[in-house]
């Protein structure tokens, strides 16, 4: 009988050998394409499951990531043009032009390109693809109205284009949508590739919407087959989950959840080529190379999901991710105090790249709260007392800018002179906090100081800590700040029903590049829980301003408008602004990006690759030293010498 | 009534009340036999009274950090403050008797020697250590406060009455114990809000199963014995037979089951750390040191104090414990040794 | 026997019902339907859509009515599909097993053989200071947290020696082994210590044994005595001890799971439970609490074969 001790180091051996690589990367579909060249793959990374394939539902950034590629849009973000955000044709011919009619009826003619087709799939007779028509822009707008689908993008279309609103609520009424007999006339189709789009009202932002994949189109055979069901014994999958029937240059050829999704190049895709202008200066000459080219530039992506923040960076430093945002922790490591890539990682020919994105945070004050929301001189004593560059310094190691304004950089109405009245100043807060009535931050009235309740999403070390700086800055004045840590359902129930004082972690993501998509935050008809208004901010001067500016075109008389807005906002003082979000990210020599654009969710299309330096720098990066089985070796070996030696004395 | 709780005075007579506790349960202990035995057995074993010496340590410093007196300016201070609360606070982290700031942007000098470093706001990791004593010991002392007299008292009842008692109990913790732990205790804290209080409540109510367990068997053991048989006889109440014979007879075990648990639930918090329902924001513990170690390890260059300090902290008073729970047991009963 | 397991398996029918009970009370009060939507859908969804995703749900009727049909979708292992990924939840199970039993059983069994291997050896080299440090590094390898093992073990493993992937598991053969040579390893290191001391334990006691002290005076050799007689005998002690915990090892660990991107079990209940994800916590719980139950049974069968003194009324 093989004693425990040897079977223990077999099985230990046979492991070692079995993982002679640390290559968690599946192998390739292909090795070389037809023509014998040689099969170009890209690996990313994703931090969580898609949630779903179904265009007109998504809305999650990992769902975004994977469909961008595989759905195209009616219209779609320039790459390269991001100071200000364009539009440029996707699917449709050219960018549509606004249209009024005799009666003052605005509309859009829109025209779908002969090119645009759905991919080849079972669901199309014979399997083949057929080209997108109006009618199926039409059949996304359903979708959209239908209460099945769930979409979440209706309520920003029902104010603006007629009808929608009443397809829901009959479908609702008799349980089922039928797509047959309820048709949108809002989307009026003159010929099979045509069609124009009918507004109620002024709404230039429509052009933005038709670049969201909630209005690209979507074949009605692809939903009514792929319906979950099971047909012949064989279930199919449901096109509202993890199904999708694309047009864009990639396709879906795996999903293994909690492992990894792969896109595969579709074979004659030509909707869309590589842009031919807006290159930026810097690169231009070498991005000369690919201009005009057909898409992709890749023939597959590997997306591993990986949860947690260190794989990543480990899975990146041996070179078996093509690139990583740079989190905090890999911050230390990798970025020195010039803002530059540590040399230690330029050596290895690591690219850094600056990304700034369309977003704000702040710190929610409820106006309805009857201490924080009537006193203004408060709220604006706590707002210069909240010193937003270090936190910007230890959370995002100064990376984030400052917010000295609600709108972020690279949307209209951002000015960069632009100060907050009421940014960090502890002097003028402590002279503020006294106008306000509570000298030191004492109450008056019980002689005690003043307490005020802080809410906010409290889950993992990290957050703690946030919690406990945003206290240590509140509480200079004088104040006592109770932390007050939630779930973050628990606190998204508190903001619905205003049941808080402050709130923690506000902010807001552009879904559009225009300010209209921020100010719309603190309109008083946008109150929650139907509105995001979490602040519950009420002015009717901001509300005539704003309803002023919302339609209208940019150019200086709308400027004037939002500095106006801004100068309000800034004395009433509904929230405490924090930063702007921008990030780092490092790009491995062989995967240099083409593209930049933060409305865009990756842009995998335009992405290119150089396997070759890829599988050298792999190879150097990953040696293996062999000491420590040695080691191991030497201990097993003692062990057994010793027990040896013991038996021996015993037995004599 | 918290504030009550949380005064000064309180909490200093509550650490006095908990030392003159220990030192009654030792004195009427040496009053019993078995007891005495199980004494002179421990005491020859050297290891056992070295883990003894240094969890005694960890009491100590963790009283200290509760008695505390007020100040002059209004607050009020701990005794342990007096010894190491003079370290001022750092922007930000530094390494173990470091004279710069490690931040690379902005190298300032440092305000004061940190013996083992700062962590991310700035506060002496060594201090750190120290004060989380104060949090392993409270969480650990009042969930024992809980299960052991759940444990012991069910444990007893199943063990004695039997019948529909037995399986009146036997059903409720074989129904707590199916439901995974991590969700019943995540799940209660959740509900009653972070805090020691709700923790140890928590922790309390998924710890009393093993010691009810444990108790009624040694109970069921006891139980057919003939001397208790006799003792029903002569007439003496139930009440009686409890507390004079069976309860004496499996202290022990008690005993024994609470050093060793004690260690599984300090460990415990540092689990709930990660999973995020840990204590509350600000207070000094060890579970959270390690959460925030977990990512301070890729940092460049890798910011190890915070981890290795609270992990050699929750080590030592482990493995002390673990030790001198081995050498209970083998005082009670050498041959199982 | 059979009516003695056919008796335990009704008396498991009310346990099964109060974990139904207990843990569908625990998530309604934990959150309301609305804030559930909320969690599932962002932030950044209509009223509208939340109501519609409350309605098609059924999340709307009165909880009593919910209750009954929780109960009977439990019953017939009808667990529905999960709110935040919209998968079925049969096939989560069914495909989380694998990874999760990759790694505990090699764990089991490599701490099983280790614990055995080095219990028996402190026994043949009993009371030295070989046999007292082996206790004590025992004691020491229990009183660290998983998590400290996990932190460590990942990055010497995997970034400094790049002998094993970081994260990331798949199906690739043998291949696979290197997804989980870590974890396993991991699993081992942290069940060693406890597993150890109660074999030292178990095999200490038979030594005591008369029948060993005959062995010896008949000639039979230290280590034959020890790796034949003791081991075998020392088995079932071990078996009844160490078969309670089979059932559980399905679950595998959340902690590791979490941390090498494992798609096991483990990951599964601790994520739906971050995420509020109410249909996979209930079908975890209630497999969960079925698994708990079968190891009790297993464990009293075991007693049962091993001592047929114990009476099975």
């Amino acid at each position: 009988m093989i004693s425990p001790n040897r079977a223990l180091a077999l099985i230990f051996c046979a492991s070692l050998l079995a993982g002679c690589d640390n290559n968690p990367n599946p192998p390739p579909f292909r090795e070389k394409r037809a023509d014998g060249s040689p099969w170009l793959v890209r690996f990313s990374g994703l931090s969580e499951d898609p949630r779903e394939f179904d265009p007109q539902k998504m809305y999650d950034q990992m769902s975004r990531r994977i469909l961008e590629p595989v759905y195209d849009t009616l219209l779609e973000y320039h790459p390269m043009k991001t100071d200000p955000y364009e539009v440029r044709p996707g699917m449709l011919e050219e960018i549509p032009k606004k249209e009024v009619s005799a009666e003052g009826k605005i509309s859009y003619l829109c025209r779908i390109k002969p090119a645009a087709r759905f991919h080849d799939d079972e669901c199309f007779p014979g399997g083949k693809g057929r080209p997108v028509l109006a009618k199926d822009v039409h059949f996304a707008f359903q979708r959209m109205c239908d209460p099945k689908v769930e979409s979440p993008f209706l309520s920003n279309f029902v104010e603006y284009i007629p009808g929608l609103q009443e397809a829901h609520d009959a479908a609702e009424k008799s349980g089922k949508f039928d797509y047959d007999a309820q048709k949108l006339t809002s989307i009026e189709l003159l010929d099979e590739r045509t069609f124009r789009l009918h507004l109620s009202k002024p709404y230039p932002q429509i052009l933005y919407w038709l670049a969201m994949h909630c209005t690209t189109p979507v074949a009605r055979e692809a939903v009514e087959y792929y319906d979950g069901k099971e047909h012949d014994g064989v279930t199919r999958p449901d096109f509202r989950k993890f199904k999708a029937v694309g047009t864009g240059p990639f396709r879906i050829a795996e999903y293994v959840p909690r492992q990894r999704v792969r896109l595969v190049r579709v074979e004659g895709y030509a909707t869309t080529t590589f842009p031919t202008d807006g290159f930026p200066p810097a690169k231009a000459e070498w991005l000369q190379q690919f201009a005009g080219k057909p898409l992709p530039l890749v023939d597959e992506v590997n997306f591993s999901i990986i949860r947690e923040n260190i794989p990543i960076f480990i899975l990146t430093r041996q070179g078996y991710l093509d690139g990583m945002g740079v989190n905090k922790d890999a911050f230390g490591a990798m970025i020195t105090p010039g803002r530059e890539l540590a040399p230690k990682w330029r050596a290895r020919g690591l690219h850094l790249e600056k990304d700034v994105e369309p977003a704000t945070f702040w710190i929610s004050y409820n106006m309805d709260d009857p201490l924080v929301g009537k006193n203004r001189k408060l709220r604006q004593a706590l707002s210069a007392a909240y010193d937003a560059q270090t936190y910007s310094d230890i959370f995002y190691n100064s990376v984030a800018p400052v917010a000295e304004q609600l709108v972020p950089p690279g949307i209209a109405g951002y000015s960069q002179t632009y100060r907050n009245p009421y940014g960090f100043n502890l002097e003028k807060a402590k002279q503020l906090i006294a106008e306000a009535g509570y000298p030191n931050g004492i109450d008056p009235k019980t002689g005690r100081p003043l307490e005020i309740t802080l809410d906010m999403v409290a889950v993992g070390s990290e957050d703690r800590q946030r919690a406990e700086f945003e206290q240590r800055c509140f509480e200079k004045l004088g104040v006592k700040m109770k932390i007050s840590e939630n779930t973050f359902a628990r606190l998204l129930q508190k903001q619905d029903t205003g049941d808080f004082q402050l709130s923690s972690g506000s902010g807001w993501g552009a879904d559009y590049p225009d300010p209209e998509n921020f100010f719309f935050l603190f309109y008083s008809k946008n109150m929650p829980p139907a509105g995001k208004n979490i602040s519950r901010y009420n002015n009717p001067e901001f509300d005539r301003l704003f309803e002023q500016m919302a339609t209208m075109e940019n150019g200086p008389e709308r400027l004037e408008i939002v500095n106006k807005i801004n100068a309000i906002l800034a004395e009433d003082c509904p929230n405490i602004l924090n930063f702007h979000k921008a990030f780092y990210s490092v790009v491995q020599p062989w995967a240099p990006r083409t593209q930049d654009n933060a409305m865009l969710e990756g842009g995998v299309r335009f992405a290119t690759v150089d396997p070759v330096l890829r599988a050298e720098k792999q190879k150097d990066w990953n040696r293996k030293p062999l000491w420590p089985l040695a080691i191991l070796g030497g201990l097993v070996a003692i062990g057994a010498v010793s027990a040896v030696r013991i038996n021996r004395r015993r037995n004599a | 009534m918290e504030a009550l709780f949380t005064h000064w005075l309180t909490q200093n007579l509550l650490v006095l009340a908990g030392f003159s506790l220990i030192a009654w349960m030792l004195w009427s202990a040496s009053h019993h036999e078995r007891w005495r035995r199980a004494w002179l057995r421990f005491r020859s074993d050297r290891g056992g009274i070295i883990a003894l010496v240094v969890v005694g340590i960890y009491l100590i410093l963790g009283a200290l950090e509760v008695l505390s007196f007020p100040t002059k300016s209004g607050g009020t201070r701990t005794v342990l403050d007096l010894f190491v609360g003079g370290v001022p606070a750092e922007k930000s982290y530094s390494a173990p008797l470091a004279t710069r700031l490690l931040s690379e942007a902005k190298p300032d000098p440092v305000k004061a020697t940190h013996l083992l470093g700062t962590d991310a706001l700035g506060k002496d990791v060594f201090v750190e250590t120290l004060k989380a004593c104060k949090t392993a010991l409270i969480i650990g002392g009042l969930t024992a406060a809980i299960y052991i007299p759940l444990g012991t008292l069910f444990g007893i009842l199943a063990g004695y009455f039997r019948r529909r008692v037995d399986d009146l109990i036997q059903y409720v913790y074989t129904t707590l114990a199916s439901i995974p732990t991590i969700l019943l205790l995540v799940a209660i804290i959740l509900v009653l809000g972070k805090g020691l209080g709700t923790m140890s409540f928590a922790l309390g109510l998924t710890a009393w199963v093993g010691l009810c367990r444990l108790i009624r068997g040694e109970t069921l053991r006891q139980a057919e014995r003939p001397y208790i048989t006799a003792a029903r006889a002569l007439g003496q109440s139930h009440w009686n037979i409890i507390t004079r014979h069976i309860l004496p007879n499996v202290l022990h075990l008690v005993v024994i089951n609470f050093v060793l648990g004690f260690s599984g639930i300090v460990l415990a918090e540092s689990v709930l750390s990660y999973l995020g329902v840990g204590t509350p924001v600000g207070t000094p513990s060890w579970g959270n040191m390690i959460d925030s170690g977990r990512s301070e390890l890729s940092r460049d260059p890798m910011v190890w104090w915070n981890l290795v300090s609270a992990t050699v902290a929750l080590f030592g008073l482990v493995l002390s414990l673990n030790l001198v729970g081995d050498s209970l047991r083998r005082a009670f009963d050498p041959k199982r040794g | 026997m059979l009516s003695y397991v056919l008796r335990r398996l009704l008396y498991a029918v009310p346990i099964v019902l109060g974990v139904i009970a207990i843990t569908f009370l625990l998530f309604n009060v934990l959150q309301t339907p609305q804030a559930a939507a909320t969690l599932v859908l962002g932030p950044k969804a209509s009223q509208q859509a939340r109501a519609e995703w409350i309605k098609n749900r059924g999340l709307d009727k009165p909880k009593s009515e919910q209750f009954v049909k929780h109960v009977k979708n439990m019953a017939t292992f009808n667990f529905g599909t999960s709110w935040k990924s919209g998968r079925e939840l049969n096939e989560v199970f069914r495909t989380g097993v694998g990874p999760s039993l990759m790694i505990t059983i090699p764990g089991f069994l490599a701490g099983l053989i280790g614990g055995v291997g080095l219990a028996l050896y402190q026994v043949f080299v009993r009371n030295s200071l070989l046999d007292r440090s082996i206790t004590l590094w025992a004691v020491a390898l229990m009183s660290v947290p998983t998590v400290v093992y996990i932190i460590f073990l990942q990055a010497i493993g995997a970034l400094m020696l790049n002998y094993f992937p970081a994260s990331g598991f798949d199906w690739r053969g043998l291949e696979t082994l290197k997804f989980v040579a870590l974890p396993i390893i991991i699993m081992a290191v942290v069940n060693l210590g406890s597993d150890v001391r109660l074999y030292r334990t178990i095999f200490m006691e038979e030594i005591t044994q008369d029948y060993v002290r005959t062995a010896l005076a008949k000639g039979l050799s230290s280590g034959h005595v020890l790796g034949v007689h003791v081991f075998k005998n020392g088995l079932i002690a071990l078996i009844t001890l160490t078969v309670g915990s089979l059932p559980a090892l399905i679950t595998g660990s959340l902690l590791i799971e979490n941390f090498f991107g494992i798609p096991g079990l483990g990951n599964v209940l601790v994520l739906a439970i971050g995420t509020g994800d109410q249909p996979v916590v209930m079908a975890s719980v209630y497999l969960g609490s079925l698994l708990y139950i079968a190891s009790l049974i297993l464990t009293d069968i075991c007693y049962a074969l091993a001592d047929p003194r114990i009476r099975l009324s």
